[in-house]
């Protein structure tokens, strides 16, 4: 039996005010999400390009130290080059300026340059000429100058001069030897 | 006074009532320290990223010293490197010789953690001027060689006789077989 003519409404649990409700909440937890995932993101982006970055500083580091060894060896290389090169400088300077302090009337057959030394020898016209021309010069540059003669077939001297600096022990020893 | 208060209602509410805790631990137990770590974690990394390019400045300076050095010592270099060969040495300077003769090439001391060979040689010249020439030459050389005491020179007719000890340096290989041979980044 029908009491009314009006359809009964169907009734629902989701009415407007609720669904405004789980609206209202939907959105703003959907942004609290987004916020956290965006935070996840950005955490884990962070610590992997520190991971990156902190690797990549220490293969800087290793290839700075390696670059510094290389840059202290060339150093030493250079050093002991140039070191070489003015030793051989020298010695040209001090062979140039031997034979330039031998005077023409003194013949030079031998010449042995030393460490510490000079060992020289020759033929003189008379000792005055060797005393003057050829001893005094090289009394100004060593300490010790021994000369002794022995007469040539021609009437001049031979001589056998031996000059060594201050310092000189070693070679002294070797000298004596070749003598 | 009588208030009204249907079922639905307070279903209405308890939900709200639990979304909106949920909003709030989550916001303070969650959102807040994420944000706090974000915060951290950024500075940190642009903490880090400051001292990379500083590292970063320091190595390229570095580089540009070695480079420098490596072009204006590449005479150096290549000596140090090279294995010294006695007949190319003798092809080289036979110019300042009438003759020229090497001895054996003997493995000395180390200097300086360089290694050592010296080498004997008897020559003879027609003039001291040929003995200076070949002293500059050899500051040219593929190798980098002394002259070395004692030298003795002894008239022989018209020529002179000299004899003198040469010391070739090079890298010594046991020890500096990777500081040779590396490259620059």
């Amino acid at each position: 039996m029908k009491y009314s003519y009006v359809k009964p409404r169907k009734k629902t649990p989701f009415t407007p005010e609720f669904q405004l409700i789980i609206i209202f909440f939907g959105i703003s937890i959907s942004m609290l999400m987004t916020t956290y995932i965006f935070l996840l993101y950005k955490n884990y982006t962070f610590e992997k390009d520190k991971m990156r970055i902190v690797n990549e500083r220490l293969a800087l580091q290793k290839d700075i130290e390696l670059l510094n060894t290389k840059i202290a060896y060339i150093q030493k290389q250079k050093a002991l080059a140039e070191k070489i090169y003015t030793n051989n400088t020298v010695l040209r300077d001090s062979i140039a300026n031997l034979f330039d302090l031998v005077p023409e009337r003194i013949t030079l057959s031998k010449a042995q340059l030393l460490k510490n030394g000079l060992i020289l020898y020759g033929i003189t016209p008379n000792k005055d000429v060797y005393n003057f021309m050829l001893q005094a010069p090289l009394r100004s540059i060593f300490q010790k100058t021994y000369t002794s003669f022995y007469p040539a077939k021609n009437g001049w001297l031979h001589f056998v001069s031996k000059n060594y600096m201050e310092d000189d022990t070693t070679d002294d020893e070797e000298l004596t030897n070749e003598d | 006074m009588k208030i009204n208060i249907t079922r639905h209602h307070i279903y209405m509410i308890t939900v709200s009532v639990i979304l909106f805790l949920f909003v709030i631990l989550f916001s303070f137990l969650v959102l807040i320290p994420e944000g706090k770590e974000y915060r951290q974690k950024r500075l940190a990394l642009k903490k880090e990223f400051k001292e990379y390019y500083k590292y970063e400045n320091y190595h390229d300076e570095t580089v540009a010293k070695y480079k420098e050095l490596q072009s204006k010592n590449r005479h150096i270099i290549t000596a140090f490197d090279s294995i010294f060969n006695p007949q190319r040495f003798q092809k080289q300077h036979k110019n300042y010789f009438s003759s020229l003769i090497l001895s054996k090439l003997n493995r000395e001391k180390d200097e300086d953690s360089f290694a050592v060979y010296e080498v004997n040689t008897t020559s003879k010249i027609s003039s001291p001027t040929n003995f200076y020439d070949f002293l500059d030459a050899v500051n040219k050389s593929d190798w980098i060689i002394g002259v070395n005491f004692p030298i003795d020179f002894q008239r022989d007719g018209e020529m002179i006789k000299s004899s003198f000890t040469m010391k070739v340096y090079a890298n010594n290989k046991d020890k500096n077989s990777t500081k040779s041979g590396s490259k620059a980044k």
